[in-house]
């Protein structure tokens, strides 16, 4: 082994979505000789996922969201393990155990594990029964079981579900939003902007329930032999049937496996502007992560494709000697444009 | 290893089968107390391993009964135990899963005996000595069980209607059903205990005082408890003010007692509560209950690290309950007497406290504001010792300081639970209860009368199969929504099945089990080493010895010119017994090493 290997620290990234891709390449232009390992739980190379909704035009290939054909991570050298599930990190020992038992040291690591759907605890006994959106998997499940001009009842209505909601009307399937609080998240709409967000979708051609006016759901069941495959039940007997139902409650970070690493979690992982954890080594970015704000006083996400891929960035950046602060890539404000269309910048990607 | 004596005749315990042994050796007592790491951590010593065997065995009225051995309330600790025991549980550990439910099976030994269950006690005679015993609490009710049972007469002086205390006046009913909680007392305390209640002890009219215990009883044990709420430190013009006096402002613990004892109780639209305990999470699903439409539990840390079960959060969820982190209440704002929200501060993690509690530190500039109608302050509560009539030592936390003998600094007063500890959690109080009156009863007979001993059972073949590895934990059923919301008092866990429980009983790594190899017999094929699924068999050169004399830290090796012997890590063992099952020669031997108490 040479010096220059003896040198070589190994970077440990956790997550191959935007966030962890794009620290892969810094890492890789700032530390050519370094070790970069990206550990995620997919089956798939980093692909898009804001390109999801392309499943319901019949994009169903999954090679047309990969974002880097293989050889890119052969020409960067950055060693993707796929199917690893990380099952705890010590941060004393610098080692991360994954969930067959493989214990892999580094010298620095980022968390970039990003958040999955979050679905109310009240609602998680019918998690079976509900079609996810978070991963091409979970993408094509619900495109094969919407037939054509199907009906999808969409829950919680956030940004990532709305985009999909603009696809699926666009594709002439029928839409039916259940909103409540986490309509519209990640933006915060005001309870006097809210009426005109909702006539907006309504124009789209979404049809509108308010969850609460119902009383809430009671349960979700399997629809009856030659009717619609799920029926939503409201506490006012009110039901809806439809092919699928889709949760969008918004997102919840992927910290599980980061509980008693001595990284401090309150939500998600608690950073300073340069996304330093408060464990030395450890960095964090994406959506798995709460940046303290020095300008609000609290710490708060940034969520959006923008974000997410400076967050990553900056992060490689400081792991490899700067000590840059965050600074927001994207502004969160959402509005309505001059032909009544809902603009969001959640809905913007390269 | 350890001193072998054979069965004493007339000892406290069951008597001993002829393979068996008691040793009261420290390095035996010392390896229960390290490979044994649920029985250690829980403040009542209950036998865990035992009793989940006696589950899978279908054994359910005796798995109740060494539950009871431990501790006399399986029923309601199966229940609302913290779960010490599951902290530690060695199936918890990093890279064995999930620890095993041991709260849920405790439950499952009290739910699934049969309805005719036949209770073992173990009497002595009778002393002739008198103790008073203050407070019906948990420790108190402990308390009185175990000096019955030593032959003492027992009087309990309780100032609510019911014993329980806690247990009845500040866990609600949705969580403890009173029947259950009804039996246990009862059978805790059917043994000739006299409970007086609606007694209160002090010096004003219409109260017993203290000194008229003192003189009619050789001995008094103060178990109050802790039953006044600490008040909320906030700042500014707050920072003196009463607050109980206005409208919409509650002390957690009173808001529970008074609802409790027939009150009814009401709150606002929008409830917020303030405090990490049960407590707080207790009043906040109470608010859910009363019809609140939004309920906020406000924390100074995160959700990690507040010391309440995972499945309890988890339930206040779904019942609508959320939780907001980071943030300290610094004041109020009203409209002429009714509460119309809090100011807070923002908190950063700070290190850890000696308590094991993470520090929040408020961040300069940070304030915030949050409507809300209703705030129900619950950041714990403090001892009263006004109704003693007489000064007690007390330590630096305002709590009775009491000796090594459980006394206090009067003769022959004593104290346990909370209200020597200050708030803890019941099976504290239970197991404080337990060695509280074990040092009363040494200190009216003037001797100790029982002694802890290690029972050592050889077991022919190993008891659990490498497949009940990779079984998960098994989830509590629950009550549907509406049914809970339906009186508010409907029970929440509907508890394990016997399938369920059977399935969850078999993940139990029955770390009681002690796997040895006999050097002299073993031919070092390494056989054993290459089935482990685990580093747990070892090649060393020697073991460090503890204080104890109990086996410490393995000194390995990798060079064979210095191995000395070839050992089994039990505390790397999940005991799945594929070493023994792989010796060609027979040179590994399994035994039980149970804890239990002999007459001395």
């Amino acid at each position: 082994m040479g010096d220059t290997a003896k040198k070589a620290r190994h970077h440990i990234i956790v997550g191959s979505g935007v966030a962890g891709s794009q620290a892969a390449e810094t890492l890789r232009e700032c530390e050519p000789d370094a070790r970069i390992t990206i550990l995620t739980l997919s089956s798939l190379l980093f692909y898009n996922r804001y390109d999801l909704p392309k499943v319901f035009r019949g994009h169903r290939d999954w090679r047309e969201y990969l974002v880097y054909p293989a050889a890119y991570y052969r020409d960067w050298k950055i060693n993707v393990r796929r199917c690893s599930r990380v099952a705890g990190v010590d941060a004393r020992r610098r080692v991360i155990a994954l969930d067959h038992k493989e214990e892999i040291r580094f010298d620095t690591l980022l968390v970039a594990s990003g958040g999955r759907g979050y679905i109310p605890e009240d609602l998680t006994d019918f998690r079976p029964l509900m079609h996810g959106f978070s991963s091409y998997t979970e993408a094509m499940s619900a495109a094969n079981e919407v037939p054509k001009k199907g009906h999808v009842i969409m829950l919680g209505g956030d940004m990532i579900g709305l985009d999909l909601a603009r696809t699926l009307i666009d594709t002439r399937h029928r839409v039916t939003l259940v909103a409540g609080p986490n309509t519209f998240w990640p933006h915060e709409v005001d309870d006097d902007e809210r009426p005109a967000l909702i006539a907006a979708l309504e124009k789209m051609g979404i049809e509108v329930l308010e969850g609460a006016d119902a009383g809430g759901i009671v349960s979700i069941e399997e629809g009856a032999r030659g009717l619609s495959a799920r029926r939503v039940v409201f506490r006012d007997g009110t039901e809806l049937y439809g092919d699928v139902v889709m949760p969008f409650f918004g997102l919840s970070p992927s910290v599980e496996f980061m509980l008693g690493s001595g990284v401090d979690i309150e939500r998600g992982l608690l950073v300073d502007p340069a996304l330093r954890t408060t464990t030395e080594g450890i960095y964090a970015a994406g959506d798995v992560c709460q940046i303290w704000s020095d300008a609000e006083r609290r710490y708060r996400f940034y969520y959006g494709w923008k974000n997410v891929r400076a967050m990553g960035d900056l992060a490689a950046r400081n792991i490899t000697g700067s000590s840059d602060p965050w600074v927001p890539a994207q502004d969160e404000k959402l509005h309505i444009s001059g032909d009544g269309k809902i603009q969001s910048p959640f809905w913007e990607y390269a | 290893m350890g001193e072998i004596k054979p069965p004493p005749e007339a000892t406290g315990a069951p008597a001993a089968q002829p393979s068996e042994y008691l040793s009261d050796d420290p390095r035996d007592i010392g390896w229960v107390k390290q490979n044994v790491p649920c029985q250690t951590a829980c403040p009542a010593g209950t036998n865990v391993p035992v009793y989940i065997r006696e589950i899978i065995e279908r054994q359910f009225g005796r798995s109740y009964e060494t539950n009871r051995e431990a501790n006399v309330l399986p029923g309601v600790l199966g229940r609302i135990c913290s779960r010490p025991c599951e902290a530690q549980c060695r199936h918890g550990w990093p890279g064995n899963g999930e620890p095993v439910a041991i709260c849920h099976l405790k439950r499952v030994a009290s739910d699934l005996k049969d309805a005719g269950h036949r209770i073992t006690e173990r009497l002595y005679s009778p002393t002739g000595k008198r103790v008073a015993i203050v407070g019906a609490g948990p420790a108190g009710v402990a308390a009185a069980h175990d000096l019955s049972l030593l032959g003492h007469d027992v009087v309990i002086f309780e100032r609510e209607e019911r014993a329980g205390g806690m247990l009845r006046y500040g866990i609600p009913e949705f969580r403890l059903p009173r029947s259950t909680l009804d039996i246990e007392l009862h059978n805790a305390l059917r043994l000739g205990v006299q409970v007086r209640t609606g007694v209160e002890i002090g010096n004003q009219d219409g109260q017993m005082p203290m000194s008229r215990l003192q003189q009619e009883f050789d001995a008094v044990l103060l178990a109050t408890g802790c039953m006044a709420a600490s008040p909320l430190p906030l700042l500014g013009e707050w920072e003196k003010r009463e607050l109980r006096s206005m409208e919409g402002v509650e002390y957690g613990l009173d808001f529970l007692m008074e609802m409790h004892r027939g009150m009814e109780k009401t709150v606002g639209k929008r409830v917020a509560v303030v405090g990490a305990g049960f407590t707080a999470l207790d009043c906040a699903r109470v608010a859910a209950r009363l019809g609140a439409q939004e309920v906020t539990i406000h924390i100074r840390t995160a959700e990690e690290y507040i010391p309440v079960t995972p499945e309890e959060i988890f339930e206040a969820k779904r019942e609508g309950v959320r939780i907001k982190g980071l943030r300290t209440p610094v004041g109020l704002t009203a409209e002429g007497n009714r509460l119309t929200g809090i100011d807070f501060v923002q908190n950063r993690l700070g290190g850890w406290r000696n308590n094991g509690r993470r520090q929040a530190i408020p961040i300069e500039g940070s304030e915030f504001h949050e409507p809300c109608d209703t705030i129900i302050i619950a950041i714990g509560q403090q001892t009263a010792n006004d109704y003693l009539g007489t000064k007690l030592e007390l330590d630096r936390w305002g709590n009775v300081r009491i000796g090594v003998d459980g006394m206090t600094s009067h003769k022959g007063m004593f104290a346990a639970g909370d209200y020597v500890s200050g708030a803890s959690t019941v099976v504290q109080a239970v197991g404080h209860g337990r060695q509280v009156a074990k040092r009363i009863d040494a200190w009216l007979m003037g001797r100790e009368r029982r002694k802890q001993v290690v029972r050592i059972v050889p077991v022919e073949k190993p008891l659990r199969e490498r497949a009940f590895d990779f079984i998960v934990r098994q989830h509590m059923p629950t009550a549907h929504m509406d049914e809970r919301m339906r009186d508010g008092k409907h029970e929440v866990e509907l508890g394990l099945d016997e399938k369920l429980a059977f399935e969850e009983a078999k993940r139990c790594y029955l770390c009681n089990l002690r796997y040895q190899i006999d050097v002299d017999r073993c031919i070092f094929c390494r056989a054993c080493i290459e089935v482990a699924p685990r580093n747990c068999i070892k090649l060393v050169s020697g073991v460090e010895i503890g204080e104890d004399g109990a086996y410490g830290k393995l000194l390995e090796t990798k060079e064979w010119n210095q191995v000395g012997a070839i050992w089994i890590d039990n505390n790397e063992c999940i005991r799945c017994g594929q070493c023994y099952t792989a010796c060609p020669v027979q040179c590994i031997s399994i035994s039980r090493c149970e804890l239990t108490e002999v007459e001395i």
